[in-house]
């Protein structure tokens, strides 16, 4: 079965095609700027080579076009008609508390997930136009929904709810929702995998951490707690994002600096973070690179990042009344040593003997990176979201 | 529905450099035309300027900064602005050179480009009467500042036709993300007539010697929640401004309540035209930052 996978952001559509018998990649791409006059289609056909275009793409739709255009290609292609194309999975980022797995895209669903455009006005919209730009070029062809928030579906009340008057909950629904669900998930059963032991004996901490970042509680297979929250603006301090502070630092700081809405805002989710404290850059590479070059503020912003990281690993140990495992993954997480390094050198006290020389290695592979019988097991575990979207869509295509 | 992505604005001065920054904000293409060149560069310093405020106010990123700077373009001559989709006019209130914009945008635009005009108090069915198409001339008066305050009044001449207006309606609310209300040709429409009302009266209350300046603005803006004061609010729209609305609002309604008060008259004569330039009946640094 060939499985296309799409990621639509507001300007922009990320796609992969798989053949999921085999979980072959067959070709990844992304369409940018969409909207303008110089959109770019970057596509990369298994073992070929990467095809840059520019041309103006309006839309979601004509993106769309053009990457089934380009999946069909004489010269760039992967498949002689679309066809061969049997189902498509899409990422959407909210699936608020309707959504408890991915599931077939009908009618119902669609008007939902409209809904919940409240909740996610930036990210829910986009994925929107994705799912009705497939159904005007690919039509009859089965969609499915894979949600960011659906893995933490899970949650007990005790942790996603928030300790303010109920009644915001019954008219708002704010709560915690948790994001990176698809990551959390599919790092888990890997990392079950690594261990050799059932997913569902296991405490494990998964720290998903990239440009933005949160982190898990996963006991018996299920989210207990996430660090994320109604936004993923909470939790821990990220690249741009501040992570928890203080709720009154916010209308403090509106009435002090005379903020709007807007920006104060703007302030927390673009103007914090790492680049709030070094002052050079939101890249943790660039604060390493720095820290090593003698640069004090990047050494406080990388101090803070790993600090505040682990707190959250001890409050989920806490939570979880123990802890079998901590696994590391998405961009900083994969290749950051020096952040995992700094972030499991003080938590002996959880049985974690640290290895120095695994952590340094490089591989794209699943890895330990403490002693054999370390009694907690550190893990890099590299993410995988389009696979687990592609896994989805594949089970209930098959299913329905 | 044909998509804005090219927008083009006529007059680059306070109200157009508003504009034209939160068009480009919203992601438009924005084409500028001033008189000279000199002008141009100036507006653009300006618009540059209220960028880097909104930067220090963590409101925007060095990025996004880059981003709106990029999607303004100089145009020297109105004949540039023949493939834009919408154009809006927003030079000084002076219906003759407003009709000689609008002849010849209507002969450089194709008919079913919307021209759009911010004024606030001219008759938009006598500047449509200029153009061969009237239907799709319409108005759009944004209100100061533009990128902060979420309003437009979208008025409606005496030829302007249903698809201009729902055309019109669909891009106030959903590209550039604001309310439009829907209003009749008529001196000052809604928000113009009733806050030069409400500043000439904040100014007869002075005169009678009711209350000072300070308390009246204090009265009403803790009071009712207004932003500023009524004073503060006409230093800020500038006082030559509030005279010649309620100038014409007076000729054209002949009601005396729109009299323009003696203060008023008296200051704009002496050059204290409010934060622009530096006194009005409050001080003001070259930031506009009340002193």
């Amino acid at each position: 079965m060939i499985i296309l996978v799409m990621n639509a952001g507001s300007s922009s559509l990320k796609y992969q095609l798989y053949n999921i018998e085999s979980e072959a990649v067959l070709a990844v791409g992304r369409v940018e700027r969409i909207g303008m006059e110089d959109s770019i289609l970057t596509h990369e056909p298994t073992g070929g080579i990467e095809v840059n275009r520019v041309s103006e793409i309006l839309d979601h739709n004509e993106a769309v076009r053009k990457v089934i255009d380009m999946l069909t290609h004489r010269e760039h292609g992967v498949m002689s008609s679309i066809s061969e194309i049997n189902a498509v999975g899409h990422r959407v980022v909210h699936g608020g508390e309707s959504f408890k797995q991915s599931t077939l895209v009908t009618g119902e669903v669609k008007q939902e997930i409209r809904r919940l455009f409240d909740l996610a006005p930036l990210h829910n919209p986009p994925a929107m136009m994705g799912i009705t730009a497939v159904e005007l070029n690919l039509p009859g062809v089965p969609q499915v929904v894979v949600f960011d928030t659906a893995f933490h579906q899970s949650m007990p009340k005790e942790s996603f709810l928030y300790p303010i008057p109920m009644v915001l909950y019954r008219r708002h629904k704010i709560r915690r929702y948790g994001f990176h669900g698809t990551s959390h998930d599919y790092v888990s059963k890997q990392a079950a995998k690594v261990l050799g032991r059932p997913l569902e004996e296991l405490k494990l901490v998964t720290c998903h951490i990239g440009n933005g970042a949160s982190c898990a509680a996963i006991m018996e297979g299920k989210t207990l707690d996430t660090s994320m929250g109604l936004t993923p603006l909470e939790g821990l301090m990220m690249g741009t994002r501040s992570g928890d502070l203080d709720p009154a630092i916010v209308p403090f700081t509106m009435n002090k600096e005379e903020l709007t809405l807007n920006e104060v805002n703007s302030m927390l989710n673009k103007h914090s973070g790492l680049l709030a404290i070094s002052g050079i850059s939101s890249d943790m590479r660039e604060i390493v690179q720095a820290m090593s070059e003698g640069d004090s503020h990047a050494k406080l912003a990388f101090d803070m990042y790993t600090y505040r990281l682990r707190k959250y690993i001890g409050a989920y140990a806490a939570a979880m009344d123990g802890i079998d495992a901590i696994i590391f993954t998405a961009g900083v997480g994969e290749n950051s040593w020096p952040v995992r390094k700094a972030v499991c050198e003080k938590l002996t006290f959880l049985g974690i003997e640290f290895d120095e020389e695994r952590n340094m290695e490089k591989s794209k592979e699943a890895r330990y990176i403490t002693k054999d019988g370390s009694r907690t097991s550190v893990l890099v575990v590299p993410t995988n979201e389009e696979l687990l979207i592609a896994r989805d869509t594949f089970e209930i295509v098959k299913s329905s | 529905m044909t998509a804005v992505r090219k927008a083009g604005v006529v007059g680059a001065g306070t109200m157009g450099q508003g504009i034209c920054e939160m068009l480009a904000f919203n992601g438009l293409e924005v084409y500028m035309v001033e008189q000279d060149e000199e002008k141009l560069n100036q507006s653009l310093g300006m618009i540059e300027q209220s960028l880097d405020k909104q930067m220090e106010r963590w409101a925007l990123t060095s990025a996004e900064k880059k981003l709106v700077m990029n999607r303004l373009n100089k145009a020297a001559e109105l004949s540039e602005l023949a493939d834009c989709e919408l154009v809006i006019e927003t030079i000084t209130e002076d219906l003759d050179r407003k009709r000689d914009i609008f002849t010849q945008l209507d002969q450089i635009c194709a008919p079913d480009v919307i021209l759009a005009s911010n004024t606030s108090t001219l008759s938009l069915t006598e500047l449509a009467s200029v153009t061969a198409h009237p239907e799709r001339v319409i108005g759009m008066h944004f209100v100061y500042p533009v990128s902060k305050t979420d309003l437009v009044e979208i008025v409606r001449g005496l030829k302007t036709s249903d698809e201009t207006f729902n055309r019109t309606k669909h891009f106030v609310e959903n590209i550039i993300h604001k309310n439009g209300v829907m209003v009749f040709e008529s001196p000052g429409f809604v928000t113009t007539r009733l806050i030069c009302l409400f500043i000439n009266e904040a100014m007869h209350v002075l005169e009678e010697g009711v209350a000072s300046v300070n308390d009246i603005d204090s009265a009403m803006r803790i009071g009712y929640s207004f932003q500023h004061g009524p004073f503060e609010m006409a230093d800020r729209f500038g006082l030559d401004s509030v005279l010649a609305a309620l100038e014409r609002m007076f000729r054209e309604y002949g009601e005396l309540k729109y009299r323009p008060s003696f203060i008023l008259k008296k200051m704009v004569r002496a050059g204290q035209l409010g934060a622009k330039s530096g006194a009005g009946f409050f001080n003001y640094d070259k930031d506009g930052v009340r002193v």
